[in-house]
């Protein structure tokens, strides 16, 4: 289609250019207000000891005290293992169960709008509600699920969820898992909606069972989905602080502490922004690559198809 | 699909909204069940109605502060984030120019990156202007993510639009300010309720910047003052639940209202990106 | 615009109802918004229940008549001293304005005067001569006041007057009265003390360590807990626990754990705060009313008999908008009358030495003011440095593994010693006082 523009300024790219910066001043100006300048500032106060509460000490150039001290602290390590631990768990739950209701979704003829509405609940609520509704019902020694598991036989006493170092984590990922969820199978489900209904019909004329349809057609051909949501709740999981705040402060000690809450008590409660500023630039790298992990796996996947 | 995969399929939906709507289910009941009775055996129905723990929360607890404050800011954020991000994002799909591949990058990189990492740095110049406990000191921080999410969906729905009315306003004379307000605005509505929905969807849920930069209940957003109830002796479960079922509330209404655009939002980002 | 993006909120919705919506949040946003106030305010922040929140609220209404037309808001905090410690933090880091006076824990005075936190009084003039010299010391920091002290505690040792003549002057004697006690049946422990792994663990080894002649940080602001006069003193504690004098189960003990324990009847002596004598004084609840007598904290060999000093005092917000009017607050609350009320209703020992004269304030102290002077101005303070919290903590660590049999005494105080003294290294406070 041609394109006259007679009557308008002449529409020369740096003309564009000027208009567009135009345009996009005003939210990348913030953007770089608001995040590339702190994370600057952030780097650079890594590199100090800055504690407020002792402003007698002054704010001295330290260099890479801050990181040595936490690669030294086992309490940094045990914090960077819950967090792995529980983003390969809860991704990998939410997948399983994610897929699990894309499919029923899928598969659902009448009243598909209501079920959706109802199944992306959960991911509407606020984290905090979140939080405190499943701490509420893994109270012990009266909150429903210590009820439902003494009626029901499994155990004589109700545990203590909360009190044990391995325990609290179950209240934990299934909140996340719970509030989740909705959002991968969404995800899925679009994927799901996107594979051509022809496919299958050609498989059955076939004879493959459903089983197989599912391996050699569903499953191949959701693979960018599948990419695209592990990619997005993984980055989100390993940056998990609500829930935990929430319902345990990272206890009992430090047992269910993840890295986020571990630079935030450095912050907050110690007041040592020259520290929690390393904790939190560790974070953000350790992030970064596993964007660029999940990115380059992703350029991989579109290679392959 | 065979009729017995279907019905299967069925039965696991409904296994599974059930069991994704249960934990609601029980947070309502136990909100207006007595404080004496929130722990003991649970029922499926409950007998016995009290509103104590709305009432204590709107009388003792004055709960329309956190409230008014989260609508006064997840509103104001909401507003800011679309004009700027729809602006910046009709460049980027309209207007050529060099590094647009380059901001797109770091529109998803920023969204992606743990927040934790400029707590301090923002603390500190919030700290230093005064605006710690203040309106414009959660606004600022929350375009951290509301402005780079605003961009990506609008880019994502900016581009399913058609240019032919677009170009032919431009031809009439319109400058490209006036194709936007008139021609792109109207025609791409649905797509930026969609992004406001989503954006305020994200603010009235966040909690980290909350927590870091509000003081006390004057300024303190919903999220904070429902985690940070304290009772004298113990936590007052009643009115915890309460507080939780009213912060749900908005959330769940834009949810069932906008349902299909939410999901339209969600995906168009995620999967087209 | 406004419009056009509650239009895009809820499209396909009738203009009445969007204008509706926008007149809702806009009434919301104007009610809530309280501005500036007229009226002069000071808020205040600290935690009070009962009787004492009573008092405090008819102290502040006479101050209101007094100096109209300045109001007062109390702005409430947790009651658990960490809790508020901690909202204090955040509050003053984050330079708020509001609260202008703050009740403060004893031991957080230098803390908080060092951060910068809290204004030296020092400029407001105001005579601190009628104070006791060991709380005026804990509301100093570098030589200026930081603080009024309010009222003061000190740990003090109850004993059960139909079970023994008088109350034991050494800790020799009351090992052997609270042994034979149990010897003979009449109660199952002997003496009971805080021994969880909290503050007031250290509480109690302080007096147990002044008692035979020992210290935190000596004269000079060294470290000197790991001293023979304190191994001497923890190795008292941990005899007593293993004689059963002091039954194990203190390990997890805090202070109403022991008030109940004394309370039922069930110890021949305690050492709890002044607040525990009303309450075993009350026939309803207390099983023991009328047999208490109320004595100082016994004296070891080498040292002196001393309680730990407790309290609370009122500092101004470093950052408060009008530190004038806080000071008239903390001025009033601290005046002579309101202490002695506080004493007369709460039963709190006040920081100034002539009210001990009062007659008023005698008959509530219950025990003879001459011997209540002596106490609370021999009190013993904690060691007054910015990092007290970190090495309270370090010393509870190894106290209570020491007590629980995990450590050895000397060796658990060396290791606390060089705990505290590298604390105090990196914290550049090493040599001060």
């Amino acid at each position: 289609m041609m394109r006259h523009r007679s009557g308008s300024p002449s529409t020369g790219s740096s003309d564009e250019a000027r208009q567009a910066a135009l345009f996009a001043a005003p939210a990348l100006v913030a953007i770089a207000a608001v995040v590339a300048f702190p994370l600057v500032w952030a780097v650079w106060e890594s590199l100090h000891r800055h504690d407020l509460r002792m402003p007698w000490l002054g704010r001295s150039f330290v260099g890479a005290a801050n990181y040595r001290e936490a690669f030294a602290d086992p309490r940094f390590w045990s914090a960077l293992g819950h967090t792995f631990g529980f983003t390969v768990g809860t991704v990998v739950l939410e997948l399983l169960i994610g897929l699990a209701l894309a499919l029923a979704l899928n598969s659902v003829r009448r009243g598909a709008g209501a079920l959706r509405t109802a199944a992306l609940l959960p991911w509407a609520v606020p984290t905090v509600v979140a939080a405190l509704v499943w701490r509420f019902m893994f109270e012990s020694p009266g909150g429903v699920v210590n009820h439902l598991l003494v009626s029901s036989g499994l155990v004589t006493s109700p545990p203590i969820w909360f009190a044990s170092p391995w325990l609290a984590w179950v209240p934990i990922v299934l909140a996340d898992v719970w509030k989740t969820t909705p959002f991968m199978a969404l995800l899925l489900l679009a994927g799901l909606q996107g594979i051509d209904p022809a496919l299958y019909q050609a498989a059955a004329l076939d004879g493959a069972g459903p089983v197989r349809q599912m391996m050699h057609i569903t499953l191949p051909l959701l693979r960018p989905a599948i990419l695209a949501a592990v990619i997005f709740r993984s980055l989100d999981a390993f940056r998990v602080f609500d829930v935990v705040y929430v319902m345990t402060r990272g206890g009992p000690g430090a047992a269910t502490e993840p890295l986020s809450l571990y630079a935030f008590s450095a912050l907050f409660r110690d007041l040592r922004f020259g520290y929690g500023s390393a904790v939190s630039v560790i974070m953000f790298l350790v992030s970064f690559v596993l964007a660029l992990f999940w990115l380059r796996a992703a350029r991989y996947q579109v290679e392959l198809s | 699909m065979t009729r017995a995969w279907r019905r299967l399929g069925l039965a696991a939906a409904l296994l599974l909204v059930g069991a994704g709507l249960a934990p609601i289910y029980v947070a309502l009941v136990s909100s207006v069940s007595p404080e004496a009775r929130i722990f003991a055996a649970p029922s499926l129905v409950p007998t016995a109605f009290v509103a104590d723990h709305y009432r204590a929360l709107f009388d003792a607890r004055d709960f329309w502060l956190p409230i008014r404050n989260s609508l006064v800011v997840s509103g104001a954020t909401t507003v800011l984030a679309v004009v700027a991000g729809g602006l910046c994002a009709y460049a980027i799909v309209r207007l050529r120019f060099r590094g647009k591949a380059f901001i797109l990058a770091m529109v998803l990189a920023v969204s992606m990156f743990p927040q934790i990492a400029i707590v301090a740095p923002l603390y500190l110049v919030l700290r230093q202007v005064g605006l710690i406990d203040t309106y414009p000191g959660l606004v600022l921080p929350y375009l951290t993510f509301a402005m780079p999410l605003s961009i990506w969906l609008l880019v994502g729905f900016f581009r399913q639009l058609p240019l032919e009315i677009e170009d032919a306003a431009l031809m009439d004379g319109a400058t490209r300010f006036q194709a936007l307000r008139h021609v792109v605005v109207p025609l791409a509505l649905p797509g930026i309720a969609a992004t406001a929905i989503l954006t305020f969807l994200y603010c009235w849920n966040e909690f980290l910047f909350a927590l870091s930069f509000t003081l006390g209940p004057e300024r303190q957003t919903v999220p904070v003052a429902i985690a940070l109830f304290r009772g004298q002796y113990q936590v007052p479960w009643g009115q915890v639940l309460a507080g939780a079922i009213v912060a749900t509330i908005p959330v769940a209404l834009i949810v069932l209202v906008a349902q299909r655009r939410i999901v339209q939002g969600l995906t168009a980002g995620a999967v087209k990106g | 615009m406004p419009l056009a993006c509650v239009t895009a909120l809820f499209p396909g919705a009738s203009l009445s109802r969007r204008l509706a919506t926008l007149a809702a949040a806009a009434a919301i946003t104007a009610g809530g918004c309280g501005g500036e106030s007229s009226v002069p305010m000071v808020t205040i922040s600290g935690s009070s229940v009962g009787r004492e929140a009573e008092l405090l609220r008819r102290q502040i209404a006479r101050f209101e008549v007094d100096h109209a037309p300045l109001r007062v808001e109390i702005r409430p905090t947790p009651d658990a001293a960490d809790d508020r410690h901690q909202l204090y933090v955040q509050w003053l880091n984050a330079r708020a304005p509001i609260p202008d006076v703050l009740q403060l824990d004893i031991v957080w005075t230098a803390e908080f005067a060092a951060a910068g936190w809290i204004l030296d009084l020092d400029r407001f003039g105001g005579s601190r001569e009628d104070f006791f010299p060991s709380a005026i010391a804990a509301a100093s920091w570098n030589g200026r006041t930081y603080a009024r002290p309010w009222f003061v505690d000190v740990g003090m040792l109850y004993w059960r007057t139909d079970l023994m003549a008088a109350a034991p002057g050494t800790f020799a004697d009351l090992d052997r009265i609270a042994a034979r006690a149990v010897q003979d049946g009449a109660v199952p422990y002997g003496l009971v003390w805080q021994g969880a792994r909290y503050e007031g663990l250290v509480t109690v080894f302080l007096e147990y360590l002044s008692a035979f002649g020992g210290a935190i940080l000596d004269a000079h602001g060294r470290v000197a807990v790991d001293s023979d006069a304190a191994v001497r003193a923890l190795t008292e504690m941990r005899t007593e626990i293993a004689s059963k004098v002091v039954p194990a189960d203190v390990l997890s003990w805090q202070e109403e754990q022991t008030r109940f324990a004394f309370q039922n009847g069930q110890a021949a002596f305690m050492r709890n705060w002044p607040y525990a004598r009303t309450l075993l004084g009350d026939a309803h609840d207390s099983a023991v009313a009328g047999r208490v007598g109320v004595a100082p904290m016994p004296a070891g060999a080498g040292g002196a008999a001393s309680g730990t000093l407790g309290g609370s005092t009122l500092a101004i917000n470093a950052h408060s908008a009008h530190p004038d009017r806080a000071y008239a607050l903390a001025q009033y609350l601290t005046d002579p009358r309101q202490m002695a009320e506080r004493a007369r209703v709460v039963g709190q020992f006040p920081p100034r030495a002539r009210l001990y004269d009062d007659p008023a304030v005698e008959a509530s102290l219950g025990i003879d003011p001459a011997v209540a002077r002596r106490i609370v101005s021999g009190a013993v303070p904690r060691p007054v440095t910015p990092v007290y919290a970190e090495l309270s903590g370090i010393l509870q660590v190894h106290l209570h593994a020491v007590l629980s049999g995990q450590e050895e005494p000397a060796a658990g105080l060396r290791a606390a010693a060089s705990g505290i003294r590298a604390l105090l290294e990196r914290s550049g406070l090493a040599g001060t006082t």
